[in-house]
């Protein structure tokens, strides 16, 4: 098993361009996507066309209580040319009670903004009807319950919760893609006749794919952890301390992509069309699971239910509720559960079809 | 040494092989003669225990290698038709990895790899990777790795498949050495008959997924005792000339290839003035004709009605 294990890493090193070009993709893509910048403020250019100037000023004082958001006073014609020409996504125009989005391109931060803005002006409006009831009355806002609402499964709102399910999900997605891509090689060697060749020598079946899967399962956990830390780094998110816990998410995130594979690689045998199906399978499992958007804005029934049958939205949970949570042991057992159950089940299927897949 | 019986594999409603029987003797060189989809591979996958019969027994030394695949696989070693080798890798990486997996180790792996190296006459190369090899190299490398851990029993499965004719003259010249001065018993696959004749001893002939004739080569060719062969070669083949040809009383077998007709004809039939005569009639122009002794691929002409290489 272990000359078999060795042989791969040897083989990986003579062509590693392929995890290399994940790990990089993963940082790219993570870094630029969405606009996310190495500082974790974000401006938001923010007018009025019918507010007077104190007016504006009194919104933006209320606006800019948060850290992350920081909303600076702009013209209409300004926010108008410099969305024109690309130089920002969009800008906040403020009304009476109200406030509205001009949107040059999609952006996921808008997600963030209207969900601090709504808060601002839902609680304003409050304090205002109730000053119109009450005419001439002091009215003192004293907190007797508080309830702290947070988009379940990714912790802290606004920006940072959107920073972190995105380095998270684009991790998962890239890992995912270069551990099926290596499984290629399987497939390539029943097909050429290594494979044969170590039938008919003194290692045995399951040595054999032991020595495999362990290879593919290394590869996937390596480039998970080496894309989390230099993300962390990048992005200033914090990773906690629960690298326990997020360990078990990666390794059974890990397992159960391996053995995807393996089903993928025993339902196409086929090299050519592996490489065709292993994009549509890895991008569609991203898209559905989450990595690309929050599931949160997901309505429909059947994709949400799709998507509790996707290995990446259970590594996410898992790894979100690792980094987040202050105790996430316990809560992490149900991700991490779902995904070796999935992993066994894959496996079992595949290498029951993949061995009795004959050659004439 | 090795017995074979009864063999017999579908796939699903295609059989593939069929009543097949052959046997080895130790130290023997023993060919597998037969067109492309003759089903020589599928044989030879089910003697190297790669594939489970649908039907029959394989024994080595009086033991049954389907209920116990362990008693042949050691000392069995498989040369298959594709490069079966990591052309990433060196051919030093890739003999040392399949030393290993037999258990080789230290100076013994060592000296095992440059004596395979010296006989596939790879030593000079050995440490270029593989990818960058010939088509003639990367055969002879694909042989190396099967004689890692000292086989006693060597199958072929058409080596020397798609390389220039020097390359292949050396397989060839390295199979008989392996054979006569390493005693290693071999079963060779082709479909090139001048390879068979050149290395084996004994013939099995298969077509259609069964065992049409066998024997020694000269058994073989007395099939054809009471018949010759006539190779006419035309400046131009007509359909004309060959339907005559073919209703000719005495030609037994017509095959066409190119601009040659090569005949199976009763011996001592004056058939010679006739074929002049109608190619005069169909206006072919005869360019030579040889009268010559059976081959094995006139044996195949003769049992099947077609060429090895149709």
């Amino acid at each position: 098993m272990w000359n078999v294990f060795l042989l791969q890493w040897k083989r990986l090193l003579k062509k590693p361009f392929l995890v290399f070009l994940f790990i990089g993709l993963t940082i790219l893509f993570v870094y630029f996507m969405g606009g996310v910048q190495v500082n974790s403020t974000l401006t938001v250019p923010v007018y009025s066309e019918s507010l007077t100037e104190g007016e504006l000023d009194d919104w933006l004082g209320r606006l800019n209580e948060g850290e992350t958001l920081i909303f600076e006073k702009t013209s209409a014609e300004t926010a108008q040319e410099d969305i024109r020409m690309n130089e920002i996504s969009f800008a906040m125009m403020i009304e009476e009670d109200n406030y509205q989005f001009l949107v040059g391109r999609d952006s996921q931060q808008i997600a963030a903004v209207d969900q601090h803005a709504e808060q601002i002006f839902r609680e304003y409006n409050r304090l205002d009807a109730i000053q119109d009831e009450f005419p001439g009355t002091d009215i003192e806002v004293q907190e007797i319950l508080s309830v702290q609402v947070e988009n379940e499964g990714t912790g802290g709102g606004g920006l940072e919760s959107y920073k972190l399910a995105l380095l998270v999900g684009m991790t998962l997605y890239f890992s995912a893609y270069s551990v099926l891509f290596l499984q290629l090689n399987l497939i390539e060697e029943k097909r050429k006749g290594t494979w044969n060749r170590l039938i008919y020598s003194p290692v045995t079946k399951i040595q054999l794919y032991l020595g495999y899967l362990l290879h593919y399962f290394l590869v996937g956990s390596i480039q998970i952890i080496v894309s989390v830390f230099i993300l962390t780094k990048l992005l200033q998110v914090d990773l906690g301390t629960n690298y326990y816990s997020l360990g078990i998410v990666i390794v059974s995130f890990i397992f159960a992509t391996v053995s995807l594979g393996i089903l993928l690689a025993a339902l196409i045998p086929s090299p050519q069309s592996l490489q065709i199906v292993i994009p549509i399978v890895a991008t569609s499992m991203a898209m559905l699971g989450g990595a690309f958007w929050t599931l949160e804005i997901v309505s429909n029934r059947f994709l949400l239910f799709i998507a509790e049958l996707i290995p990446i939205k259970h590594g996410m949970d898992g790894m979100i509720t690792a980094i987040t949570q202050p105790e996430p042991l316990r809560e992490i057992l149900q991700p991490a559960g779902i995904l070796v159950l999935m992993g066994i089940l894959f496996m079992a299927i595949g290498i029951n079809l993949m061995e009795r897949v004959v050659k004439i | 040494m090795l017995e074979v019986k009864n063999l017999k594999k579908t796939f699903k409603k295609t059989v593939a092989v069929e009543d097949v029987d052959l046997y080895i003797e130790e130290g023997e060189s023993v060919g597998l003669l037969g067109p492309n989809g003759a089903g020589k591979s599928t044989t030879i996958s089910m003697i190297s225990t790669l594939l489970p019969p649908t039907k029959g027994t394989i024994k080595y030394k009086g033991k049954d290698v389907l209920k116990n695949p362990d008693e042949l696989r050691p000392i069995l070693g498989v040369v298959p038709q594709d490069i079966a080798i990591y052309g990433e890798l060196s051919a030093y990486a890739n003999m040392k990895f399949f030393g290993k997996i037999y258990g080789l180790s230290g100076s013994q792996l060592e000296k095992k790899i440059q004596e395979i190296l010296e006989l596939v006459g790879l030593s000079d190369r050995q440490k270029d990777v593989v990818d960058t090899y010939s088509g003639g190299m990367k055969r002879r490398i694909n042989i190396a790795v099967a004689l890692m851990h000292n086989p006693e029993f060597l199958i072929m499965d058409e080596p020397t498949v798609g390389i220039d004719p020097q390359s292949r003259n050396y397989i060839l010249n390295m199979v008989k050495r392996l054979n006569g001065e390493k005693g290693i018993t071999i079963l060779y696959t082709s479909h090139y008959m001048e390879e068979v004749e050149k290395l084996c001893d004994r013939v099995y002939i298969m077509d259609h997924g069964r065992i049409i004739a066998s024997g020694t080569k000269e058994e073989l060719k007395n099939i054809l005792s009471n018949e010759e062969t006539i190779v006419i070669e035309v400046a131009e083949r007509k359909q004309a000339f060959t339907d005559l040809l073919v209703s000719q009383k005495g030609i037994n077998q017509v095959a066409e290839e190119e601009n040659n007709y090569q005949l199976i004809v009763s011996k001592g039939d004056q058939l010679l003035g006739e074929i002049f005569e109608q190619a005069r009639q169909t206006n072919v122009k005869i360019k030579s004709i040889h009268i010559q002794t059976p081959t094995l691929e006139d044996v195949f002409l003769h049992l099947t009605g077609r060429k090895l290489r149709d």
